[in-house]
């Protein structure tokens, strides 16, 4: 039990449980929240030995987030 | 000496996640991700990675970026 | 000479620590935005600093550069939004 893995799974369940149940139920507080969870994960995995698996892990959630700004972007306008 | 920092850094950490959770404007909860990422980057240099830790923390700013673009457009 | 360095070494990320500690209760107990971004100037500083201290490595230096940098350029793209600056042009 190392502390990486211990405060990941608190930040972890923070986010999840804020992303789950946004208190303004708006979009843009769900995407803010869904970070809070990929900082959680990315500590859990830094938990394990795999410093490729983290590289790849802050890539696509950056990647990811690009996409869903242009979705939500390309949506509101209509 | 290293764990008390250690629990300094997972106190700040925990404090921007629940800062994040509770706060309802769209620039509070950004100004809390970045205290929940500044305390989170030390326990990746404190394990030995130091690649990872440049491009975490080369990232970070530019997914706010992103977050910002439609938060302006929020606010008009 | 390298008993009396030691002690300062290690006693000095601690010092940074508590500080970071100390903005972040001011950035989260101050109510107006536009305040609480010079709170968080002084946690990115003092997190860099740490940083730098923490680990007896070369390329540690280089990350609390490019924390530096990022961090900075966050606070100031958080605060050019919230004044509406870009939106002018």
């Amino acid at each position: 039990m190392t502390p990486e893995f211990l405060l990941g799974f608190i930040i972890l369940l923070i986010g999840t449980v804020s992303a789950a149940f946004p208190k303004p139920k708006t979009w843009l507080n769900r995407l803010i929240n869904i970070e809070i969870a990929a900082w959680g994960l990315m500590l859990i995995m830094l938990s394990y030995n795999e410093s490729l698996a983290i590289l790849t892990f802050v890539a696509v959630t950056g990647i990811s987030t690009f996409v869903l700004v242009r979705v939500i972007e390309r949506r509101s306008d209509i | 000496m290293t764990d008390l920092i250690l629990i300094i850094f997972g106190l700040i950490a925990v404090i921007g996640g629940l800062a994040t959770a509770i706060n309802k404007d769209p620039f509070d909860k950004l100004i809390s991700l970045g205290i929940l990422a500044g305390g989170a980057i030390p326990f990746i240099v404190n394990r030995g990675y130091m690649d990872v830790a440049i491009a975490v923390a080369l990232t970070v700013p530019v997914t706010t970026i992103f977050i910002l673009l439609i938060c302006r457009r929020e606010i008009t | 000479m390298s008993a009396v360095i030691a002690p300062l070494t290690s006693a000095a990320p601690l010092i940074c620590g508590l500080i970071a500690l100390y903005a972040t209760i001011r950035i989260v107990c101050e109510k107006n935005t536009l305040k609480k971004l010079p709170h968080l100037n002084v946690m990115n500083f003092a997190i860099a600093a740490s940083i730098a201290l923490l680990v007896n490595h070369w390329l540690a230096l280089i990350v609390a550069v490019a924390y530096f940098v990022g961090s900075t350029l966050e606070a100031n793209a958080i605060a050019s939004a919230w004044s509406g600056g870009l939106k002018d042009d």
